[in-house]
């Protein structure tokens, strides 16, 4: 080995004796043999005694029987001293030769100076301070998610039911294939359906937004080490929560992300545990009737929900630790805590960009689908003597079969047909809840259109000066974050078609108590049976049983939990 | 050296940080990185940053998300220890 100068008599380099005696023969035997020269003898040595399959190879072709032989002698000698584990023997003596230069040759101080990311950790990561951080935290997220990003999803809203749909009609009526169930399809089905999840596109926007800050910044090790804390005090792995803290983005990859734990019981659980953490497909659902039950109070709401979901899995945790999955003592792990550092632009743009254009595209094939076998259903007459595309909804197909559904519901006080149906069509994908919920309600109010239509002109000025107006309620809404209000008046409830007949659905459904089964509503969204794209990663990872097991648990767990919200409700006079 | 990586591990009582092992073992994080790789070819410790969400790195795909999972970074970087 080459070394500097009067520097390798103070710290000499050597392996242990025997490995030594074995890498001299082998290197004298490799110096003679022509067919290896091209490689430094003793380097050689070195590679084949800790493994190198290639060099291995290469010596049993071209090196001779001799030199063959005499390699498995050294081998065999050096397993009878060192097992399987030469290889590392070997490497450990380098590092602590390398350890032992740097000890002499760098000077340290006693106690390294802290950083500027040592001192953020020291309040972030504290042992009190560190869970009212996260909370302050998630706060802000679900501040930004829907009192910043609802101005441009009532904008998009009012674009795609007003301009869109009227645009859409007048083309086919130029075409000569309006007023039929073509035209229904189009704005009844895949207008209102997918263009009814897609106006939520702001709110997965800024949702995105602050994950892809967080993770850049360096703040979600941080979560994830803060949360080991409370995982731990309920007797759960603290390598759970990195799972679930990708379960907020989506639930396919949290279940796939659950083979980083060790044993099968601890992938199955946190599998099970997983689906609570509320996704960003329900986001849109929780912002619709958060917006229009709750809309002074709609961040709050949403954060209590995404709370309440971690709650829920810590507490079903515990319980079947104690239970189903016995008590193991934890086991410890690294965690990577990254220095903090400024997000770029540049890389949260990306972030944003590929997960918004994953839920638009899932848009285009799962949530259209699911629209149109809507629409489907709710344009074949099954009562009455309504014809096909041109029934009153409350006699179509769709409203039979929730019909059907309903009373399972109807204690949790959504038990109509429109919610419980769906609450069913949800299981496709949780956004399409919103979809439907649309799709039925445009189709309840298809009657009502204006008697003279805006022209093109107008539709134009109003969707520019709608934007321009969605900026302004953004930019004013955001010192509201932190407390500050700006805005002369207070929010007010949504007041448009779909809101006004969601009230009237809920609360002819809960005796007058609509505003308890919306909290029950969304409690229940919040934790209902996970999607079918879920349910297939769940089966792919832990087989039928463990699904069929998240399937009804979690329908089981979310009825109980949204029964005692509703009647808890109902009993303070919500 | 090597084998007070794995020691270190098996005797913690809560999540360590990688500048705190770091400094435990009087290392270089560098070193540490080299070391931990390793172990992780020996199949003694487990890496997430090598594993993915789903097992599949920067290119993990699944049904859901055919076309690459647009999550894949959400997580931090994790290393436990292999029984």
């Amino acid at each position: 080995m080459t070394t500097m100068a009067g520097f390798a008599p103070q710290i000499p380099f050597s392996y242990p004796a025997p490995v030594e005696r074995e890498i001299a023969q082998l290197a004298a035997l490799f110096a003679q043999t022509p067919a290896l020269a091209v490689y430094p003898a003793r380097w050689l040595a070195i590679q084949v005694l800790e493994g190198d399959e290639a060099l291995l190879a290469e010596i049993e072709a071209h090196g001779g029987s001799a030199v063959v032989a005499a390699l498995n002698d050294s081998l065999e000698r050096l397993r009878a001293v060192y097992g399987d584990e030469l290889d590392i023997v070997m490497v450990d003596q380098r590092y602590r030769f390398v350890h032992e230069v740097a000890t002499r040759a760098v000077t340290r101080p006693a106690t390294p100076p802290a950083t500027l990311s040592d001192r953020i950790d020291r309040i972030v990561t504290h042992r009190w301070f560190g869970i009212p951080i996260f909370l302050a935290v998630m706060w802000v997220v679900f501040k930004l998610t829907t009192d910043v990003a609802a101005p441009f999803v009532d904008w998009l809203d009012s674009v795609v039911s007003g301009p869109l749909s009227r645009g859409v009609s007048a083309l086919l009526g130029m075409v000569g294939a309006g007023g039929g169930w073509f035209e229904s399809l189009l704005i009844d089905g895949v207008i209102a359906g997918v263009g009814g999840v897609l106006a939520f596109v702001p709110v997965l926007l800024s949702l995105y937004f602050a994950l892809a800050l967080l993770e850049d910044s360096g703040y979600m090790a941080r979560a994830a080490f803060v949360m080991d804390r409370v995982m731990r005090l309920f007797g759960l792995h603290g390598k759970s929560f990195l799972p679930m803290i990708v379960g907020f983005g989506c639930s396919v990859p949290a279940i796939y992300a659950t083979r980083t734990l060790d044993s099968r019981r601890d992938r199955i659980l946190t599998g099970l545990l997983v689906p609570f953490m509320s996704c960003s497909a329900r986001l849109p659902v929780y912002v619709l009737i958060a917006m229009i039950f709750f809309p002074a109070y709609a961040g709050q709401v949403i954060f209590g929900l995404y709370l309440t979901g971690i709650v829920v899995a810590v507490g079903v945790g515990a319980l079947a630790r104690r239970t189903l999955f016995g008590r193991q003592p934890p086991t410890p792990f690294v965690l990577e805590l990254p220095p903090y550092r400024l997000p770029t632009l540049r890389h949260i743009w990306r972030q944003m960009w590929e997960r918004t254009a994953a839920f638009v595209r899932k848009a285009g094939t799962v949530i259209l689908a699911t629209s149109v076998v809507v629409w489907l259903l709710l344009a074949i007459p099954a009562r009455g003597d309504g014809q096909f595309a041109a029934t009153p909804v409350d006699q179509s197909a769709f409203a039979t079969l929730a019909h059907a559904v309903a009373p399972v519901f109807a204690p949790l006080g959504f038990g109509n047909w429109e919610s419980s149906g769906a609450l069913v069509t949800g299981l496709i994908a949780k956004e399409v809840v919103v979809g439907t919920l649309t799709q039925v309600y445009v189709g309840e109010d298809a009657v009502a259109e204006p008697a003279a239509p805006p022209s093109l002109g107008e539709d134009v000025v109003a969707i520019v000066t709608g934007f321009g107006a969605a900026i302004g309620d953004a930019l004013r809404a955001l010192p509201g974050i932190i407390g500050i209000n700006l805005s002369a008046v207070e929010a007010e409830p949504v007041a448009d078609e779909l809101a006004t007949a969601i009230q009237a659905g809920l609360a002819a459904s809960s005796n007058g108590h609509a505003t308890a089964a919306a909290l029950a509503l969304l409690v229940f969204v919040l934790l209902y049976t996970p999607c079918v794209a879920t349910l297939a990663a769940s089966r792919h990872e832990f087989g039928l049983r463990w699904m069929l097991t998240s399937l009804l648990g979690q329908f089981a767990i979310a009825w109980l939990a949204a029964l005692i919200v509703f009647q808890g409700g109902c009993m303070i006079g919500m | 050296m090597l084998y007070q990586i794995l020691e270190i591990l098996e005797q913690a009582e809560q999540p360590l940080s990688l500048a705190e092992l770091s400094q435990r073992l009087q290392i270089e994080p560098s070193a540490l990185e080299g070391m931990i790789a390793f172990w992780v070819r020996k199949g003694r410790l487990r890496d997430t940053a090598v594993l993915g969400c789903g097992g599949g790195g920067a290119g993990c795909t699944c049904h859901a998300y055919p076309q690459g999972c647009p999550f894949r970074s959400a997580g931090p970087r994790m290393i436990t220890l292999i029984d």
